[in-house]
């Protein structure tokens, strides 16, 4: 429950101590300008040999639906255990190999035909865990039946950046932070509305309280760091409000939840925001298709594909489709027969993609037996980490995987 | 009235110790660092018992505070550590009426449930519905779904529960190392779904919680919430699960590096048949594996509790536990030296607690200038500290206080993982952090007309389920997500609707659950300083910093807080004589004040 009083203090004391009140929230004094911030560069890093090289996670929540996603329509089995949920083979957008693209996906439909899209079969762990909490924590910590208290991408900041390196390491768009992004060095920046990112209060309190969040040099290094953490909080709400407000794009990226993530992504990087890792989540459980999955799966799945397809159309149109690569996963897939309410519960194994100017597209690994199933599920085929150690060694060109995905996982060959 | 939260030993030094509150933040001198002699007579005083009462506990009132200093440092440690020698007055969880006849044992999952009821016509205490009627398995999807959600919801009852004793006890050491073994033995019950085991589980580590460590780890071994959370019901012994061995040795033991994986097969091997019926540990003789195990060199039959004690006998365990333990308590650095030292008093004292935290507590390295006003606060302690810094007799409910620390990143009984909570820097963000003080705004000036309690309202999707229900749509169209066209759907005939159900679960719940009473704090900040004698704007400010913060602030951030509350008073003094009982215009300046001072960036710091 998230209680948000912006009420000031007048409207307080007219209706009394515990009574209601709204008044609208007023701009924040800035100690400094944003642009100054953005020029500055993030310094302090092993991933120097490709600088400008930026990594976008995306969560789909829910558990998504892989084999409607990626279809394999040339497989008789898919009709038997999909009856009613099957997408039938003229509708099916047609890849290689008897397999293709949920009609809805037109947007990846369009990266996968220009080579810059990436789809990676199987995607999953041993001994799955078919609980969303569980199997999500396992994909974000990369740790899976186990845990740790830092999230995958944390402990590649904390690995690749020196632990004094300035400015936004990780940007986190969300309600709440990813536990992917816990990092013990460097605090992710999180928001989801860009306006969030400010202290709440009337004008007086406002003003007070920009000068009590100053950077300030101390003995005590925790104070040291909160201090800085409070001005880079106020300095980098100003930052993105001014991107969002600075940016303006023809490009469509659709409905649904990635486009705004997306758009705001893009913006901070068409402001030159040094940072190198963003993470954003399709949230809510969306995916999560219990009952009557036809429409909303089709119209989650476009809305992905369409939002992928327009941050990367974006981001040729400012320059920088060469330096962004999106990968995407979910928790886990759906059961492999469909469920008597049009839906399909939790499964296991499923397809991850990864999309970009760089990527070299095409099909990674073996798609998964319909017939040979563990207790009617998909056996994996792909260890999820090898994709994590694709992005990291391959991409960013940060080459000690194994310390931060806790073992060794062969990357996939996927980038140039 | 303010709590009278320590056996004083000296109560009529209070008034005396009142009178002459000192500035917040002096440490000992640099070279106490690491520094394991115990603090002597001659250096205690306010400001060390104000760092010990804000680490060893939750903080305090300026009397709580007093009291300690009153003492030796010997007594003062000592009233905390011995806690036992205060009686607990508390009342213990009133549980909610949810758990029925036959929900046990409750199945794992809505697919379990359902395969049960197929199989045998009922399931949870509910049957089927008979033949010919649709959506026959429905009451049974419901009755699971209204499992997890009164669970749910009372789990976060018994969460208040807790906060409010973290409040009001006046044992606070005791509730400060249950918090800390919860972290240390993450269980969380978003994989359990059984508040009744999550509050046996506090239960069994507020026991143990100053006594042995043996007896501890022991109990979280036979804990039937940790049994569930770790699947240890299927480590068998044709199917060993390696769960249980690698936590035990990896995160409550013995840590990375002192055990090889041979050893967790090992180990996972002994503990095979160790489940539980219920609430009851149960150990099944036709699961265990039985034959000899090779376990850190040593070859035998070992049960779990040969296990135990050959994990106990290593060093690296007493070490282990003792510097994990100083890292909730001290710091988050220490030297291999203070490791080793630490662990030899643990290991000596056959790892009875007492010694080790009574050594802590009175170190000069405790009272340090790298120890002092250095940590930051968990959520939890954020919130706890600050209410009993402000005196408050019970946890107020508006705002929700689970909500308040999970805002935070902290929920009690569902930390993340079975890792637990990282602590320490992690728990900052720059949005976390502003977010720190936006919550006392709510705290401070509590919206009471549109507070929705949590325990109450259907959230999300179900939200949408139950005003289509209300507008008279089937079942089928009103569990469709989107357009308007699902209110013609015809309804389905299905075995059950799984959305439906949620929605129910929530009904149902909401049926039986009690309710959490809601009240916001009972704040009189213009009383809380009468006692003080402060009544300029300055004196005022100086007041609140020595009540709130462990650093003493610069003199440009004591001055914007000084012409901010002039400003807002619109005077240099607090009328003595407020025009009118219970003044709301200084109160409201008072609290506008009290909001920027836990809003800064040395409030996070205990």
């Amino acid at each position: 429950m998230i209680i948000k009083c912006n009420c000031s203090r007048r409207d307080f004391l007219r209706r009394g101590l515990y009574g209601i009140g709204v008044g609208a929230g007023l701009p924040t004094i800035l100690s400094r300008t944003s642009a100054a911030l953005t020029a500055q560069a993030l310094g302090g890093t092993s991933m120097a040999a490709n600088p400008d090289r930026i990594m976008v996670v995306v969560e789909l929540s829910g558990g998504n639906d892989g084999l409607n996603t990626v279809v394999p329509f040339g497989n008789d089995e898919y009709y038997r255990v999909r009856p009613n949920l099957g997408i039938r083979e003229p509708d099916v957008i047609k890849a290689e190999d008897g397999l293709g693209f949920h009609p809805a996906m037109v947007g990846f439909e369009r990266l996968y035909k220009d080579g810059n899209m990436a789809v990676i079969h199987g995607c999953g762990y041993e001994n799955p865990s078919l609980s969303h909490f569980s199997s999500m924590g396992y994909w974000h910590s990369a740790v899976p039946n186990g845990g740790d208290p830092l999230g995958w991408v944390g402990r590649l900041a904390d690995g690749a950046y020196d632990h004094d390196a300035q400015g936004n390491v990780i940007v986190n768009i969300g309600r709440r932070q990813a536990m992917a992004v816990r990092s013990r060095h460097h605090p992710p920046l999180v928001f989801s509305d860009p306006s969030s990112l400010r202290r709440d209060g009337d004008q007086e309190e406002q003003a007070a309280l920009a000068a009590l969040s100053e950077a300030r040099p101390s003995e005590n290094s925790a104070l040291q760091f909160l201090t800085a953490t409070a001005q880079n909080a106020i300095e980098s709400g100003a930052i993105v409000r001014d991107a969002a407000a600075a940016y303006h794009t023809p490009v469509d990226y659709g409905i649904g939840g990635l486009s705004g993530p997306l758009r705001r992504v893009a913006a901070l990087v068409a402001a030159e925001l040094p940072t190198r890792l963003y993470y954003v989540s399709y949230a809510g459980n969306s995916f999560d298709t219990h009952v009557h999955q036809a429409d909303p799966h089709a119209r989650l799945l476009a809305y992905t594909a369409d939002a992928v397809n327009g941050f990367v159309e974006d981001l040729k149109r400012i320059g920088r489709a060469k330096d962004v690569a999106v990968m995407m996963f979910t928790e886990f897939g759906r059961r492999v027969e469909e469920n008597a309410s049009l839906g399909t519960d939790h499964g296991t194994a499923t397809p991850m993609f990864v999309a970009g100017a760089g990527v070299t597209g095409g099909m990674y690994g073996r798609h998964p037996s319909l017939t040979d199933l563990d207790d009617g599920n998909l056996k994996m085929t792909t260890d999820f980490r090898r994709v994590y150690a694709t992005m990291i060694d391959e991409w960013l060109g940060y080459k000690a995987t194994a310390p931060i995905l806790k073992g060794s996982f062969e990357p996939l060959g996927m980038f140039a | 009235m303010p709590r009278n939260s320590f056996p004083a030993l000296l109560v009529f030094l209070l008034v005396a110790a009142a009178a002459a509150i000192a500035h917040a933040g002096q440490a000992g001198p640099a070279v106490w660092t690491d520094d394991l002699t115990n603090i002597g007579q001659a250096d205690w005083d306010r400001d060390k018992a104000a760092h010990l009462v804000e680490r060893a506990g939750f903080g305090g009132t300026p009397e709580d505070i007093d009291s300690l200093a009153a003492m030796t440092p010997a007594e003062a440690v000592s009233a905390l550590v011995q806690f036992q020698r205060t009686p607990d007055t508390l009342e213990a969880f009133d549980a909610s009426p949810i758990w029925e006849m036959g929900m046990d044992p409750f199945p794992k999952s809505r697919a379990e449930a359902v395969r049960i009821a197929r199989e045998t016509g009922q399931s949870m205490g509910v049957a089927m519905l008979p033949e010919g009627e649709s959506r026959r398995l429905q009451p049974v999807v419901n009755q699971f779904f209204y499992g997890l959600r009164s669970n749910a919801i009372e789990t976060q009852r018994l969460a208040s529960w807790w906060g409010d004793r973290m409040l009001r006890t006046t044992r606070p050491l005791e509730e400060k190392l249950t918090l800390f073994w919860h972290g240390h033995f993450s269980t969380g019950n978003t994989k359990v779904r059984d508040t009744r085991m999550m509050e046996q589980q506090n239960e069994m580590l507020r026991a143990h919680a100053n006594g042995s460590f043996r007896d501890l780890l022991l109990g979280i071994l036979r804990d039937p919430a940790m049994l569930v959370y770790l699947d240890n019901g299927e480590n068998i012994k044709d199917h060993p699960n390696e769960n249980f061995g690698r936590e035990l040795l990896e995160l409550f033991t013995m840590g990375v590096g002192n055990y090889t994986e041979h050893d967790i097969r090992e180990a996972s091997r002994a503990f095979t048949g160790w489940t539980n019926d219920v609430l009851e540990f149960e150990f099944d003789p036709d699961q265990h594996d039985f034959r000899t195990k090779t376990f850190l060199g040593e070859t035998g039959e070992f049960n779990g509790e040969d296990i135990v004690e050959l994990i106990l006998a290593a060093d690296a365990t007493a070490e282990f536990v003792a510097a994990k333990l100083y890292r909730y308590f001290v710091r988050d650095e220490l030297t291999d030296r203070t490791q080793a030292a630490l662990g030899a008093t643990l290991r000596g004292a056959n790892y009875e607690l007492a010694p080790l935290l009574t050594q802590i507590f009175l170190s000069r390295d405790f009272y340090s200038p790298t120890s002092v006003a250095t940590q930051i606060k968990s959520p939890v302690h954020l919130v706890i500290s600050t209410y009993r810094k402000l005196g408050l007799a019970t946890l107020p409910t508006v705002p929700d206080f689970n909500g308040l620390t999970a805002r935070l990143g902290q929920t009690l009984f569902n930390p993340p993982n079975v890792a637990g909570w990282a602590g320490g820097r992690t728990w900052v963000t720059p949005g976390s952090l502003l977010d720190r003080g936006n919550l006392f705004r709510a705290v401070l000036f509590p919206d009471t007309d549109s507070f929705y309690p949590p325990d109450r309202v259907v959230p999300g999707i179900y939200a949408s389920v139950a005003r289509r229900l209300e507008q008279g749509m089937n079942i089928t169209a009103a569990t469709q997500t989107g357009d308007a066209e699902s209110s013609r759907l015809a309804d389905r005939d299905e075995d059950y609707n799984t959305r439906y159900g949620g929605y129910m679960g929530y009904v149902m719940a909401f049926d039986r659950l009690i309710p959490v009473p809601r009240h916001a704090p009972d704040l009189d900040l213009a009383q809380l300083l009468a006692g003080s004698g402060a009544r300029d704007v300055e004196a005022i400010v100086d007041h609140f910093f020595a009540r709130f913060l462990r650093v003493t602030p610069r003199a440009d951030e004591r001055r914007v807080l000084v012409d901010f509350l002039r400003s807002e008073l619109g005077s240099d003094y607090l009328a003595a004589e407020p025009a009118q009982p219970g003044d709301p215009a200084a109160e409201a300046a008072l609290r506008g004040l009290l909001y920027l001072v836990l809003s800064m960036p040395e409030y996070q710091l205990a």
